[in-house]
């Protein structure tokens, strides 16, 4: 039966180390939910998931595992009665044992007869494709079989949590957007509650019901996707869910409606004609955020960029192609902006010569803005919660 | 590559081919009338011949056992708790390596034999002379001398061992216990090469043999072969077949090793293993594991130790325990027991010179690409490892006192220059070992790049070869000098009369009863190899650029 999760003001410092590893991270799952908690390296999520498990033990705050309390600071419940299962970031498969045995000792703490523990072991290597491969050693797998037994290992006990240490990140590109969608599947298929951690934010995206953004230990944000890509937290989570460049600009007026005006900063000579963008709801508004005069950060995504084909629209911002990639289905641009720095992804259908002058248009849809006192405290790397402005 | 193929051939193959030959040819070399046959082999399989293999087969396999007993759990609580007295564990083991298993053995063997220093302090237990005198010291004391053998193979397993192994049985269900019986197989290859390395050093030893067990009545392998050379009239067919069993015996564990392990793989180690992490012990745990530790240390090293040190500070006869520096001024004072030592420090000098220099080349041709040739030579030269020294000696002695040698008018049997140059080839295969590691991390271009910008070619190597290579080559010199400073189963075979090497000399004091200024040459020979090894480091340290100081050193994340 799928658990809920509740962590309450988890706290965490390795021995040695003064920095916390986890700060007063506070976090809720629903029973049968995805999470994707997403983070750079050393953001603090894989220790996150470990205290979950249990390998680590938490210095402060409390973690629930359905109606117990699994970890308050004072108490801590051993892995093996927490009645999870994981997989490892490097699949973590006893070389010692074939695939059937790895599979079938998850099953040991059901204390089951062992020809049904070889049984259903059998049963689960089928459901992921493996059972002509039970007899065989780790080593004599591929990459992708080894993930799969790892997965079918954390599936056959049937735990109502799930846990997955960037199973994917071992794997080649195509193999990997391959087990994604069997990961995917198979997890939601066993009804488990699952926490699955990635740095990748396409991977986070592809698999999350929900995801949690870390940084150094801060839970920065915490929702749908579809809120952390629209709705940015912060500049940090901005640029980990994928940028394609930022503008310094300056709040030059108001309207009546809560949308600002807008000019790039260190631009005098009229070049530059951002549109008006409209501050994200619920996310702190104009009463907090940004007034006339203000500095601040335009975050733009690749798909607020728009690469015109003629004269005939304004343009929002002019440059010159400093790189073309044929992607396809189209060209990916990096573009060169005169004073300004340099877009990267940019998308379009046509084709434009390196070298060559071009007009790009803003959508505001995909622009965030920032004070800019947020954007220097994530770029000093003392980031932590600010409110966010969208178009 | 040709002329380094013209030395292994003169020098280690063939000595040790026609020696071996012998056993099934004697005819071949005039040494009976038979072209075939089996007959020694069978011989040396029967009767009172067998007795000493039957002795050196049993004691070889439970030493080898006491050596993963002891090595495996000491290498668990160095590496997973936080034991007292883990960080000098290594160091420790290496000691213990360095020392020639004659040395600890005739320590023991003053300490506890009639008349020695545990009478002459008043402790007059003849139990304890009976129990170490026989079959039961000289067990313990192999067993001893596989302990860091053990602890050396299984510390490095355990150190790639990451923790996820055990996190993912804890995870799925099982228990610390669990756990830990869940992850022990994974260290097979570790344990089982303890073992196997463990059998082939007891049974290979000659040092305990010709010493403990000798003057115990209780004859092992290698004694029973160079005893089959040695007494009158000689028997070298005979010699030839214990030499085979010998061969055999440490072949096949090591061969059955390989076998086992082949076709599986226990790979562990990869680029995200997650260090494991040290279990604190309680009060009580950490003063059991720190006392067992320090019992350990001092039965391999401090006893022994004692015994040597105040043997030497004894007159040789007396009951009394009345010290006196007596012994150390008469090797200074009378002539010929300072010669010895010497001796032994310029051979130790000349082998390990001349020995890094050829398994630097030898090195070099390994790590080149794989050719039949290479191929070849590779298992030459890991064979020539396995080889026990007596039965190397035993092929020198046969072969360079064959008559097609005064034909060749290559008349080195009894010189100092054949007994060098045995030094030189049975170190030469571990030393080629030791360094195809750290040259085969040589990349090409390191070279090239320098010459492309404008060095020449011995600058090119200065400057691009020797900073990575100067440690291990450093630390081979230092091993084959210690080896052969102290080495007894070649110099026994093979001094040129007149000329003994320190353990001879040592030997020969001890078996007249001049066991006071034998001791003191021992300890005397001990505190030079300790003082050459502490002396190279420290010049390394102070005058080896930083560099190269940095190369092969951990760095802290």
């Amino acid at each position: 039966m799928a658990e809920p999760i509740s962590i309450t003001s988890l706290t965490k410092t390795y021995p040695g180390s003064k920095v916390p590893a986890l700060k007063s991270v506070s976090l809720d799952v629903a029973p049968g939910n995805f999470l994707v908690l997403l983070g750079p390296s050393g953001s603090g999520k894989t220790t996150l998931l470990r205290c979950l498990a249990g390998i680590e033990r938490i210095d402060s705050g409390s973690l629930s595992i359905g109606s117990r309390v699994v970890a308050d600071g004072r108490s801590h419940v051993p892995p093996e009665q927490r009645d999870l299962s994981m997989v490892f970031q490097d699949y973590a498969l006893w070389p010692h044992l074939t695939s059937l045995d790895n599979v079938a000792f998850a099953l040991r703490r059901r204390h089951l007869p062992r020809s049904e523990c070889r049984s259903r072991a059998l049963v689960m290597l089928e459901r992921v494709g493996l059972s002509e491969f039970a007899k065989r050693y780790p080593n004599e797998l591929s990459g992708g079989q080894q993930q799969r037994v790892a997965l079918a290992r954390a599936l056959i006990a049937d735990t109502g949590l799930i846990l997955c240490d960037e199973p994917l990140s071992n794997l080649d590109a195509d193999l990997r957007e391959r087990m994604r969608v069997e990961i995917s599947s198979l997890v939601r298929e066993a009804g488990a509650t699952t926490v699955y951690i990635t740095h990748d934010q396409a991977e986070a995206f592809a698999l999350a019901d929900h995801i949690g953004v870390l940084e150094e230990g801060v839970l920065v944000q915490s929702g749908s996707p579809e809120d952390v890509y629209h709705y940015p937290a912060t500049p940090f989570v901005a640029r980990f869910t994928g940028l394609a460049g930022e503008l310094s600009v300056r709040v030059t007026g108001q309207g009546s409606d809560g949308t600002l005006e807008l000019t790039a900063a260190g631009v005098t000579d009229g070049s530059v004609r951002l549109p008006a963008l409209r501050p994200a709801p619920g996310a702190g508004g104009p009463a907090r955020g940004l007034r006339p005069g203000d500095d601040a950060l335009l975050a733009i995504r690749p798909t607020g960029i728009v690469l015109l084909r003629s004269a005939e629209e304004t343009p929002h911002l002019s440059g010159r192609v400093a790189d073309v990639a044929f992607r396809g289905r189209g060209y990916e641009y990096a573009i060169d902006l005169p004073g300004l720095g340099r877009l990267t992804g940019v998308f379009a259908r046509h084709r434009a010569d390196r070298g060559d002058s071009v007009d790009l248009r803003l959508d505001p849809e995909g622009c965030h803005l920032f004070p800019a006192e947020a954007a220097a405290r994530a770029s000093d790397g003392t980031g932590s919660p600010a409110p966010a402005l969208t178009a | 590559m040709p002329l380094f193929w013209l030395l292994l051939c003169a020098f280690i193959l063939a000595p040790c081919a026609c020696f071996l030959l012998l056993a099934v040819s004697p005819r071949l070399f005039d040494q009976g009338t038979q072209w075939f046959t089996l007959t020694y082999l069978r011989q040396s399989l029967t009767g009172s011949t067998v007795v000493p293999v039957i002795n050196s087969l049993w004691v070889s396999s439970v030493a080898a056992l006491i050596g993963l007993f002891v090595g495996f759990p000491l290498a668990w609580l160095a590496a997973r708790t936080t034991m007292p007295g883990r960080r000098w564990v290594s160091g420790g083991m290496w000691l213990a390596l360095l020392l020639p298993s004659w040395l600890p053995a005739i320590g023991w063997e003053r300490l506890v034999q009639q008349d020695g220093v545990m009478y002459r302090i008043g402790l007059d237990w003849p139990w304890v002379t009976h129990l170490i005198m026989g079959p039961f010291g000289v067990t313990l004391l192999l067993g001893l001398r596989c302990v860091p053998f053990s602890y050396l193979a299984i510390s490095a397993a355990l150190n790639g061992l990451g923790q996820e192994f055990e996190d993912a049985a804890r995870v799925h269900g099982a228990s610390r216990f669990g756990a830990l019986r869940l992850i022990v197989p994974i260290l097979a290859p570790a344990l089982m090469s303890a073992l196997a390395i463990g059998f082939a050093e007891s049974i290979s030893d000659f040092g305990v043999a010709a010493t403990l067990a000798y003057n115990s009545n209780f004859t092992l392998a290698t004694y029973a072969l160079y005893a089959a050379i040695g007494n009158f009239p000689p028997s070298f067919p005979l010699a030839a077949a214990t030499a085979w069993l010998l061969v055999a015996a440490v072949a096949i564990p090591l061969a059955l090793q390989a076998r086992a392990l082949r076709g599986r793989s226990y790979a562990i180690l990869s680029g995200r293993t997650r260090q494991a992490v040290r279990r604190r012990l309680g009060r009580l745990e950490a003063f059991a594991a720190g006392s067992g530790l320090l019992v350990f240390f001092l039965i391999i090293l401090g006893i022994p130790g004692f015994g040597a040190v105040s043997a030497s500070l004894l007159g040789d006869f007396g009951g009394s325990f009345t010290l006196t520096w007596s012994n150390y001024s008469a090797l200074f004072q009378q002539a010929g027991l300072i010669g010895p030592l010497e001796r032994s420090m310029f051979y130790g000098v000349i082998t390990a010179s001349v020995t890094v220099f050829l398994g630097f080349i030898a090195a070099r041709l390994l790590s080149a690409r794989r050719t039949a040739a290479t191929g070849a030579m590779d298992y030459l030269l890991l064979a020539s490892v396995a080889l026990p020294g007596v039965v190397f000696g035993a092929g020198y002695i046969f072969a360079y006192n064959l008559p097609i040698m005064s034909t060749l008018h290559i008349n080195l049997y009894q010189t100092v220059q054949l007994l060098v140059i045995a030094y030189i080839a049975s170190s030469l295969p571990t030393n080629a070992r030791v360094l195809v590691g750290s040259v085969s991390q040589i990349q090409p271009s390191l070279r090239d790049a320098a010459r492309a910008h404008g060095a020449g070619a011995v600058s090119a190597w200065a400057r691009g070869v020797l900073p990575v290579v100067s440690r291990p080559i450093m630390m081979a010199w230092l091993y084959t000098f210690c080896g052969v400073f102290l080495e007894l189963p070649l110099s026994q075979l093979l001094y040129a009369p007149g000329s003994p090497p320190a353990a001879i000399a040592i030997e020969d004091n001890l078996s007249n009863y001049h066991f006071g200024v034998g001791m003191a040459q021992a300890v005397l020979a001990v505190f030079i190899a300790f003082a050459s090894v502490a002396i190279v480091l420290g010049a390394y340290r102070l005058l080896a650029p930083n560099g190269w100081r940095r190369i092969g050193t951990t760095v802290r994340g």
